[in-house]
């Protein structure tokens, strides 16, 4: 092998070590941090070994099966409405009318409030005793709901904080891909006849696909990663209603010492958020034009 | 001569101006450890907050600093766990909830306090460790008795307790008034009246019911006056006894006709129902009455009046709250045995009750009766503070978070039959004490 051929991959090399060093060393501890059972204020060394006892333990535990299916439904409903609502929104916003950058201001000022922030924000607006939105809906006759304590409602909750946090994010990257799209098509389209509905559905948005394509898979990995909102809002209660797959695995891990177990969750979490990732890639890869992956 | 004359008397010297220097030190046990810095962990509640004052007191005549690292009370377990387990830890003292003494000790991360209280250079004579409600002392520091948690001639004294606590009845007097109500002695009747507030359009009682530990400790308040255990004499769960069914169906009760909110509230949450006048009865913690005189938190000084915690089959009180004691890794053991002495003996007591904390000691109760209305009735409730409220064993956290507190959540958060859903807890109980060799050495014998 020449060393012409060989130069690229010593010239990623740097990155790769990174890399591994950042995150693949990590999944791997888990793993094997996994293959113990292992509780908090014991010598690591003295830690049972239990093999795969726990992964098998994992796939018939209907915690687990409840919590992913509880991720499903809060991913699917959170995704749907923020790409809706956020790409709805740029649109709106992206011409220069007056005041424009001021409602893009107050749109994304959610985004850079603190998770924790957020969660405490709704946790006491939401509250059934002293919360504004109980105050609100008495006023027009509305009895007070138990927002976090009811297991739908609860869920209702966690949704419309995500949405209220997480649409200025789409809001912002689907702007910027629209402020940078060629003007000599978008007045193409316009001479060739093209309606407003015509113009974003086949021209506009086919465009940004890619950045689209991106949004949509960052706030699936985030889905998935979402802890802090929903360790404050309700802690995963009432029940298991809104406990998320990594809230239950801080739960696993920190509430009942259960460290190996929560590990072998951890696994899970890593191989579905790395299947659901690859299968978005593949369906519709935004560098597939400018490589060969 | 006189070479040696003269060692001699330098050596009679120096022995004289050793002694004359020893002197003073020996007549104050904190010298030896003057600037020594101190750390404890401990929760961000009342008393502790309250308890800041005394240990600037502490450090003024002893000349012993301390730092305090204050975090919201179920948070303390992972950091003081974290901390313990390592070869030199922060704390010099730790705080912990009574229930996670077992775990503590039988991961080795605590010393036994039997080293302090034998070295006379250390131990006030006049500490008086009986003086110590028993029911604290036993539920907060020993650990080994019988059960592993109980009294008993096995034990050994792990920490002091400090922030404990028993149950009893907080009312609305002015409600009960204008209601024309009697304040209940007895489950019944106590069930009945809080029908009654319901029927007048009043939240009748606050209770914490938030999913896990919180909602669990609801319901245990109930369970000891009604009879009820968590496990037999054999580690056999009894959760679904008729006993624990019935603790579960008063508790659906006091949700359906208290507060709007119940499902979410923790101890914060369930003691600012009271506080601030949405509730007219709180049944948990006599740390109630300070935080009703307290302007900050309430809205009802001066309305609230005291009553024992209601029988049913016996008279039956909770017995939780804090103890202290020294983590095994600690680099600074007896100066910090030197400081909870401070905190315990009863000039501490008495200077917590001046400061707005919770007393330990059965003379400080009785010293300050005619000053604060609950002491009589704390005086009275401790005899029926049951050491065997809650199983304090290392697998408890489990079974409270995760089995119990998920079963009583579908309690008061629907109106399915509640015999299942203590049936299905109690099997998921029975697995979790099989996973942890509870029943061996049964089989065992079985096997011979």
């Amino acid at each position: 092998m020449s060393i012409r051929t060989l130069s690229p991959y010593f010239f990623i090399l740097p990155a790769v070590a990174i890399m591994f060093a950042g995150l693949v060393y990590p999944v791997l501890q888990a793993f094997y941090l996994s293959l113990f059972d292992w509780k908090i204020g014991t010598k690591f060394n003295d830690a049972p070994y239990v093999g795969v006892r726990h992964f098998v333990r994992m796939l018939t535990d209907d915690n687990v099966h409840e919590s992913i299916w509880v991720t499903l439904r809060f991913g699917f409903w959170t995704i749907t409405i923020e790409m809706f609502l956020g790409v709805s929104l740029a649109l709106l916003l992206e011409k220069p009318i007056r005041g424009a950058s001021v409602f893009r201001t107050i749109f994304i000022l959610p985004l850079m409030i603190s998770p924790v922030v957020v969660g405490l924000i709704w946790r006491y607006l939401f509250d059934a005793r002293i919360g504004w939105i109980n105050y609100y809906l008495g006023m027009i006759g509305v009895e007070p709901q138990v927002w976090l304590g009811d297991p739908e409602l609860a869920f209702f909750a966690i949704v419309f904080t995500d949405i209220w946090q997480w649409t200025p994010f789409i809001f912002i990257i689907v702007i910027a891909g629209l402020q940078a799209l060629p003007s000599e098509i978008l007045e193409a389209s316009k001479i060739d006849g093209a309606n407003w509905w015509q113009h974003i559905l086949f021209v506009k948005l086919p465009m940004i696909r890619s950045i689209l394509l991106i949004a949509l898979l960052l706030r699936l990995i985030d889905v998935f990663r979402a802890l802090e909102v929903m360790y404050i809002l309700t802690g995963g209660g009432p029940g298991r209603a809104t406990e998320l797959l990594s809230l239950h695995i801080y739960n696993r891990a920190f509430e009942t010492q259960q460290l190996g177990y929560a590990s072998a969750i951890s696994v899970l979490l890593i191989l579905i958020v790395f299947g659901l990732s690859f299968a978005i890639l593949v369906a519709g890869n935004p560098m597939k034009e400018k490589s060969d992956i | 001569m006189n070479l040696m004359n003269w060692k001699n008397r330098l050596a009679a010297v120096t022995t004289g101006a050793a002694l004359a220097m020893a002197g003073p030190a020996l007549a104050n046990p904190y010298e030896k450890y003057a600037g020594t810095t101190l750390v404890i962990s401990w929760p961000a509640l009342a008393h502790f907050n309250a308890a800041e004052g005394l240990l600037e007191e502490f450090t003024e005549e002893t000349g012993i600093e301390v730092e305090v690292d204050a975090l919201q009370y179920l948070k303390l377990r992972d950091r003081q766990l974290l901390e313990m387990s390592k070869d030199e830890g922060e704390y010099d003292i730790v705080s912990w909830v009574v229930m996670w003494k077992g775990e503590y000790v039988s991961k080795g991360l605590l010393t036994p306090l039997s080293q302090f209280f034998t070295n006379g250079a250390l131990v006030d004579p006049e500490f008086n460790i009986d003086d110590i409600a028993d029911a604290y002392l036993q539920n907060g520091g020993v650990v080994g008795g019988q059960k592993g948690y109980l009294p008993g001639k096995s034990g050994g004294l792990y920490g002091l307790p400090f922030g404990a606590e028993t149950s009893i009845l907080a009312y609305r007097k002015d409600i009960f008034e204008e209601q024309g109500l009697a304040v209940p002695t007895t489950y019944d009747e106590l069930t009945e009246v809080m029908t009654q507030l319901d029927a007048a359009g009043i939240p009748a009682m606050t209770s914490r019911g938030k999913t896990g530990h919180q909602v669990t400790a609801g319901w245990l308040l109930h369970l000891a006056p009604m009879g009820g255990k968590i496990f037999d004499d054999q580690w056999n769960p009894v959760i679904n006894s008729p006993e624990g069914v019935k603790a579960a169906e008063f508790m659906r009760h006091v949700v359906q006709t208290g507060p709007t909110g119940i499902e979410t509230f923790g101890f914060g949450e369930a003691a600012a129902a009271f506080l601030q006048g949405d509730a007219a009865l709180y049944l948990d913690t006599l740390k109630i009455a300070a935080m009703s005189r307290n302007p900050n938190l309430s809205t009802v000084d001066g309305k609230v009046g005291f009553a024992l915690h209601p029988t049913d089959v016996r008279c039956g009180s909770e017995t939780g709250g804090f103890a202290i004691g020294i983590p095994a890794n600690s680099q600074n053991q007896e100066a910090a045995f030197l400081l909870i002495q401070y905190l315990t003996n009863k000039a501490g007591d008495q200077r917590m009750v001046e400061l707005g904390g919770d007393p330990i000691r059965h003379s400080t109760i009785q010293n300050n009766a005619g000053q604060f209305t609950e002491y009589p009735v704390v005086a009275e409730q401790l005899p029926c503070a049951d050491p065997d409220w809650r199983p304090l064993i290392p697998e408890w956290n489990e079974l409270n978070i995760d089995v119990l507190g998920q079963a009583l959540t579908r309690v008061i958060t629907t109106n399915d039959p509640i015999q299942p859903i203590m049936d299905e807890a109690n099997e998921k109980a029975r697995a979790i004490m099989e996973r942890e060799g509870y029943y061996k050495w049964a089989a065992y014998r079985q096997g011979n």
